[in-house]
């Protein structure tokens, strides 16, 4: 026991020893804010809040480990003090953090079992201070008339905040309008002190109204009504504590705060691309983020959207799942964008200016809006418009870095705007030798965007290849089976470059299963054969959906046979689990 | 009918042993919320059956019963009277709070974080964090009032409750002595401060009338006023000119009520011949002739067809004294001839 005994000693100074003078530097503050209720004690509360935050955690920390009141009390003799003032401090009680730091504080004092006058002085101190703090009515008058009226404390201050927060907005309301006249006094200044007043009342459900309201005032003049630290508090309320806005809220907040636009995007994508998912799941993630919606509304956000989307797809080129996100947001974009078109005059190009301009329009539009009999010669001109951009780009003979990016812009184009690759996979199903070239072409450009080392003659010869393989199991008879085992080849990774992206073959090999003229029951024993034996399941049931997801929105050839051979074709894929 | 008098009884004495037992020091959480779920029964009870007299009576006899035994056993015991059923939830807290027994895990527990989900699970409501909520409530206040009127908010509130009260009484019956005698004592509690009162009274008249129960306690309101001279008069000099206008717009009976308080303030008015100006001589709230002008102005600005009316009977009372066209012999042609400037 000896022994231990200059060991303990040693534990007992290392204990975290809370600084004297922080105390009495917040004690200083706490009176300061105490004694004026001016515009200029309101901001330095603001300004500390965090920080207090930060000390009354410490303060926690510190009363719990100290063994008794008494001893606490000794070391540190303005906490009571200290603590009671904050407890008459509006900001610091009527956020959910520091009005539980605080009680927990008071807490930490209140001692079980008293063993002196100092601990029993204390627990009836606390027991005051919380009883005044619920109950305590400042204004005399109200409490006597409401008392006459029989109406609760409770329901009469929930009454006022509600009335308080009807007001403010109906002067946020009025402050719009009356801005006609320009020699009327701008009332930005009034809205700016109430947006710093709800910096504190965004976790307050009674006053989200008046959040709302202060967002959806329209941007009427030069300088920017809310204050930056409203905007900063409720981003980080909605990204890390789960604040939930209402709709047309978050979109203002975006469009007034880049950088909890840029949050919201970075989580949509971190969602995405961490599950596996559905095309249809997909589909429904990115619908309920809103951010299509808002982007359609608003072009600058759209512009910033897709800043974040080029620049992850510069560096993941091949990411699937990257580019099925790209897709299917831009879908949904284009949809909101319709719903919008009557309303909204903003032309196209205002979203895409670096798209190609001549590529825009036939790229956007969707397949459905078009006749089936035009697809083909559309997408030739498309594969035709894309390959002489290329030429152009390899003629410059790469030096010209304005062309690599037209290059580049038209394949992020062709990214965003996929249903036509995807219709592309389509018709080579039904195309004959002479005619597959240029749909062959717009696969390969699609999947191998860059001619790194100058791969892509080849890698046409291969998707020319695989596509030879499918058309000739599809119709030469009695059906080549060996065509099988190529294909197998194909999709395994191999040794040298330049390969085939596996993709490409298998989008092939799942439309060919889907369209082609074979028995189902033959369609479906080649793919499983192919995909079995180069184990690429998921992905092959990943293509099977997003095609169901397409057909179904579109109604592009759907036709119950196709939607049969699918389902019939997705049974096959997930009995092979 | 007994049930529920048993019920009052019980909760009552409930709320006796809240406050003033140290049987609380085996309160559980449970314990506390089944005591709240008995004081809203309560609320209820009276919500239900305030408007009729006889059970009303029956309740009465019956707290006062229960409150004498009380008062005989506990010392320092305030009675429960029937006006303070709508708020003994309130009341039940303040008992508690102010019990020096009550454990400090309960304390815990009322001033702990609100549930997100409004938990309506078992039979009672969750009464966790409901003194936070309540902390939570006025601090918002407080920080909204650099940039909300707090005070216009609280008038209004209590105009509208004031307006929700006195259809209550109204309701009753034919006799509007309850509802008179409520008006007063509402009036004694302002004593003091009598611009809120005036605030209040105005808030009342404001409120939107979407339903004949609202129609009934401001026209109530409005009989109340005429008959309250001073008080009438109080309002009219403590109001801001544009609630006076609203309210003339509003309400034709206010209108003229208005209008007949600016023509005694000018008859209350004589000629001071060392100012040079007519003076308030015997209005306590002293109002000057220019603000009196300033009155009538935007009054006939806001109802024109008064004004036609009002300048002939102002005319009528210059003729009769004498008709001269001569500064300050005749207050009623000075003013005609200052409103016509």
């Amino acid at each position: 026991m000896s022994e231990l005994q200059p060991l303990s000693q040693p534990q007992q100074t290392a204990e975290p020893l809370l600084n004297v003078q922080e105390m009495q530097f917040w004690l200083d503050k706490a009176v300061a804010w105490g004694q004026a209720d001016s515009p200029d004690t309101q901001k330095d509360t603001c300004l500390h809040l965090n920080r207090l935050r930060d000390f009354l955690q410490q303060l926690l920390t510190h009363i719990n480990n100290v063994s008794s009141t008494a001893e606490t009390m000794k070391k540190l003799p303005l906490l009571g003090q200290f603590l009671g003032r904050l407890c008459w401090n509006p900001y610091v009680t009527v956020g959910d953090t520091s009005r539980r730091l605080l009680l927990q504080c008071l807490w930490g004092l209140y001692s079980e079992h008293p063993s002196n006058a100092v601990e029993r002085k204390a627990n009836q101190w606390i027991r005051k201070v919380l009883c005044q703090l619920a109950t305590e009515e400042d204004d005399d008058v109200a409490q006597a008339l409401t008392k006459r009226m029989g109406v609760p404390a409770q329901e009469y201050h929930l009454k006022v905040l509600a009335k308080m927060v009807a007001l403010q907005q109906e002067t946020i309301r009025k402050s719009c309008c009356s801005l006609s006249g320009i020699n009327q006094r701008c009332s930005c200044d009034s809205i700016l002190a109430t947006s710093e007043a709800c910096v504190h009342l965004i976790a307050c459900p009674e006053a989200s109204p008046l959040v709302g309201a202060l967002l959806q005032r329209p941007v009427t003049c030069v300088k920017e009504a809310l204050s930056e630290n409203f905007l900063d508090a409720l981003g980080s309320s909605c990204s890390s504590q789960g604040l939930s806005l209402d709709e047309q809220a978050s979109v203002s907040l975006w469009y007034r705060c880049l950088p909890s636009l840029e949050e919201a995007v970075l989580s949509l994508l971190e969602s995405v691309t961490n599950t596996a998912s559905t095309p249809q799941k997909l589909q429904l993630q990115v619908a309920q983020s809103l951010l299509p919606k808002a982007c359609a509304q608003h072009s600058s956000m759209f512009l910033v959207v897709n800043d974040i989307f080029r620049s992850i797809l510069k560096q993941a080129e091949g990411n699937e799942s990257i580019k099925s996100l790209i897709q299917t947001f831009t879908r949904c974009f284009l949809r909101e964008l319709a719903l919008l078109q009557p309303q909204t005059s903003v032309p196209l190009k205002a979203f895409f200016p670096q798209s190609p301009p001549s590529l825009l329009v036939p790229l956007s539009t969707v397949p459905s809006e078009m006749p089936q009999e035009s697809w083909r010669n559309h997408l030739n001109w498309l594969s035709g418009s894309l390959q002489r951009l290329t030429e152009e780009e390899e003629e410059g003979d790469g030096r010209s870095t304005r062309r690599h990016c037209a290059v580049f812009e038209a394949w992020f184009l062709l990214v965003r705007c996929a249903h036509w690759v995807q219709v592309a996979v389509q018709l080579l199903v039904t195309s004959q030798p002479e005619d597959c070239g240029p749909l062959l072409w717009l696969l390969t450009f699609y999947h191998h965007p860059t001619n790194r080392w100058h791969h892509r003659a080849v890698q046409l010869v291969r998707a020319r290849e695989a596509w030879e393989h499918l058309h000739s199991l599809s119709s030469a008879r009695p059906r080549p089976r060996e065509r099988l085992q190529a294909l197998v080849t194909l999709l395994s990774s191999q040794p040298q470059p330049p390969s085939l992206a596996p993709s490409l073959t298998l989008s092939l090999l799942v439309h060919f299963a889907v369209f082609c003229q074979l028995p189902l029951s033959a369609s479906a024993e080649d793919l499983q054969t192919v995909v079995h034996h180069s184990g690429l399941l998921d992905e092959a049931a990943c293509v099977l959906s997003s095609l169901e997801l397409r057909l179904s929105e579109g109604s592009c050839l759907s036709n119950d046979r196709v939607h049969l051979r699918i389902k019939e074709l997705q049974n096959t894929i997930t009995h092979m689990h | 009918m007994e049930a529920v008098l048993k019920n009052l009884s019980s909760t009552v004495e409930l709320l006796a042993v809240a406050a003033h037992s140290s049987a609380v020091k085996q309160w559980d959480r449970h314990t506390v919320s089944r005591a709240f779920g008995w004081a809203r029964y309560c609320e209820h009870v009276f919500s239900r059956f305030h408007s009729n007299s006889a059970i009303r009576r029956v309740m009465e006899q019956q707290l006062q019963l229960t409150n004498q035994s009380l008062q005989d056993v506990i010392p320092g015991y305030s009675k429960v009277c029937f006006p303070d059923l709508p708020r003994l939830q309130h009341l039940l807290l303040l008992g508690l709070l102010n019990n020096p027994e009550l454990p400090i895990s309960i304390m815990k527990m009322l001033f702990g974080t609100r549930n997100p989900v409004d938990n309506t699970q078992g039979q009672y409501q969750d009464v966790t964090g409901l003194c936070s909520h309540i902390i939570q409530c006025k601090s918002a206040c407080k920080v909204l009032s650099p940039v909300t009127d707090l005070s216009a908010a609280g008038a209004e509130v209590q105009g509208a409750m004031l307006v929700e009260r006195l259809g209550a009484l109204l309701s009753q019956g034919s006799d509007t002595r309850p509802a008179e005698h409520f008006l007063g004592c509402v009036l004694q509690g302002c004593e003091g401060a009598g611009q809120h009162f005036c605030l209040v009274i105005a808030a009342a008249l404001l409120t939107t009338k979407n339903s004949a129960a609202q129609t009934a306690p401001q026209e109530f309101l409005l009989d109340w006023l005429q008959n309250k001279h001073s008080v009438l008069q109080g309002l009219c000099s403590a109001l801001p000119a544009t609630l006076l206008i609203d309210l003339a717009k509003e309400h034709n009976k206010f209108r003229d009520a208005y209008c007949d308080v600016l023509k005694k303030w000018a008859s209350d008015m004589e000629y001071s011949i060392s100012e040079g100006e007519w003076v308030q001589t015997s209005t306590i709230p002293t109002v000057s002739f220019q603000k009196l002008t300033a009155h009538f102005m935007a009054l006939f600005e806001a109802c024109p067809s008064l004004r036609v009316n009002t300048e002939k009977e102002l005319n009528a009372l210059k003729i009769s004294d004498g008709d001269f066209d001569v500064r300050g012999l005749s207050v009623w042609g000075d003013l005609l001839s200052a409103l016509n400037e």
